[in-house]
């Protein structure tokens, strides 16, 4: 499945309005904010259509997945909308992550714990927010927020030390233009590594570049561990073959209508995640071109003064160079 | 006091707002202490054991307090049992220390909560380690959950 999707459910008291754009979308937050209500309504809709009173409004079928049958229920249901509350814990089996690894649905998860066998994206966890009464009727308003981000700097952050989540051409690069300057990089071999990289790092002023697309099950302690220790800040593109792609150092075909629009152009079933979709786009652009892109090994080509100059030209605020 | 296990624990209640619903006796929501979580968490103010007004949702029963209330009750009301206080969000998070301070309660946490800027005193069951501040949790509580 593909593309974004608004959802509108409302019942006689509450409306929740919101839009779904990626395979993987986490809800969790505060309690009381209507997390298991928004579930409960999208069950009753699915079972009793407008007799239920609730009206749901999207152009994909939206239902709920729970108990002990889950994969008989997950077998037969495609291209939909599938909604999972907090209290089913098949959702952190091996068995789960590789049913949604070949699925074409989207799935909603409500969850405070994070998900390590999923790769979803920090952008796609949101809180629930009361906004009081709509449009002066009965119903009170919900809407979603990111919980995470953004991620601005106020100054200028100048690092001492670099924590790059991968080991291949991302880190290579980094390591690359940050050879003979004031900091060092150093790679995290795997985003589950950082938090303690950063916790047991000594350097005053510590940057983490990671890809955002799948940092999502990391994010929450690196949140709160930045928060305690004032001096880190997270740097967090879709990936880094995102970073190249968007820098315009490529002008193929249709490539800034993808980059504004991934939704539309990511199946759910072919991509696990953003990050491998912008892999494999990357590698396909420039395999006939002197950029020619291999995640394992970086083409020194990505070195030449005006690409390291465009690519991190969309860094702003942390001095590299 | 309250002690903490951090990560997935053998024989914890995965699901409190179940066992909740099939456990709880009109004493529970009636209890002062009760009472008072659920008017700072839900907002809504208990009128009769059966019955709670909820600003949003109207006049409600028990079972539909939110998750995060009905776990803090359970954990309160069984202290023999461990609950997963993941069910919990934040908001909760002072309750469970108030809880803590009046018996020994022991909860399962598979999330890092936060306890906000102020002290306490928590046991740390997986290291055996007493933690007075979320900057003495946070490394050691980081290192096993998410």
């Amino acid at each position: 499945m593909k593309g974004s999707y608004q959802i509108s459910v409302a019942n006689g008291k509450v409306k929740y309005d919101f839009l779904i754009r990626r395979n993987l979308t986490i809800i969790r937050g505060n309690s009381a904010t209507g997390k298991t209500t928004l579930v409960e309504m999208i069950r009753e809709y699915y079972e009793s259509g407008e007799s239920s009173g609730i009206t749901l409004q999207c152009s994909r079928i939206c239902r709920v997945l729970s108990g002990r049958d889950w994969k008989i229920l997950l077998d037969a249901t495609h291209e939909s909308i599938v909604f999972i509350d907090e209290d089913n814990d098949f959702i952190f089996t091996n068995e789960f992550s590789e049913a949604v690894r070949n699925s074409d649905n989207y799935y909603v998860i409500v969850t405070r714990e994070s998900l390590p066998n999923l790769p979803y994206s920090v952008d796609e966890i949101y809180g629930i927010r009361n906004s009081g009464y709509y449009a002066g009727l009965k119903q009170v308003y919900h809407e979603f927020y990111h919980i995470y981000g953004p991620f601005s700097f106020s100054p200028v952050f100048v690092p001492e030390l670099i924590i790059v989540e991968d080991s291949n051409s991302g880190f290579e690069f980094f390591g690359a233009i940050g050879r003979d300057r004031n900091y060092s990089v150093i790679s995290a071999e795997g985003k589950s590594n950082i938090f303690r990289k950063v916790y047991e790092a000594e350097a005053k002023n510590i940057l983490v570049i990671a890809d955002g697309a799948a940092f999502g099950p990391e994010i929450d302690r690196l949140v709160k561990l930045s928060l305690q220790k004032k001096t880190v800040a997270l740097f967090l593109p879709e990936s880094f073959e995102w970073l190249v792609l968007h820098s315009g150092v490529l002008k193929q075909g249709n490539l800034q209508e993808i980059l504004e629009n991934p939704e539309e152009f990511i199946e759910s079933r072919d991509y696990f995640s953003w990050e491998r979709f912008f892999t494999y786009l990357l590698t396909e652009l420039t395999k006939d071109h002197y950029l020619r892109y291999s995640k394992r090994k970086l083409n020194p080509a990505y070195l030449n003064e005006p690409i390291v100059e465009r690519i991190l030209r969309q860094i702003e605020k942390i001095q590299l160079t | 006091m309250l002690s903490v296990f951090f990560g997935e624990m053998q024989g914890a209640i995965y699901n409190p707002s179940l066992f909740f619903k099939n456990s709880y006796t009109d004493d529970w929501i009636t209890d002062d202490l009760s009472r008072e979580m659920i008017r700072d968490v839900d907002q809504s103010t208990v009128i009769g054991p059966r019955v709670i007004d909820s600003p949003v949702l109207g006049g409600i029963s028990p079972r539909e307090l939110s998750g995060g209330v009905k776990t803090l009750i359970a954990v309160y009301k069984r202290p023999d049992k461990i609950f997963n206080a993941s069910a919990c969000g934040d908001n909760c998070a002072k309750w469970l220390l108030t809880i803590g301070e009046k018996m020994d309660v022991t909860v399962n946490l598979r999330h890092l909560m936060d306890f906000g800027d102020g002290e306490f005193t928590i046991h740390i069951l997986n290291t055996d380690q007493l933690v007075h501040t979320m900057k003495e949790m946070l490394p050691i509580a980081g290192m096993i959950v998410g």
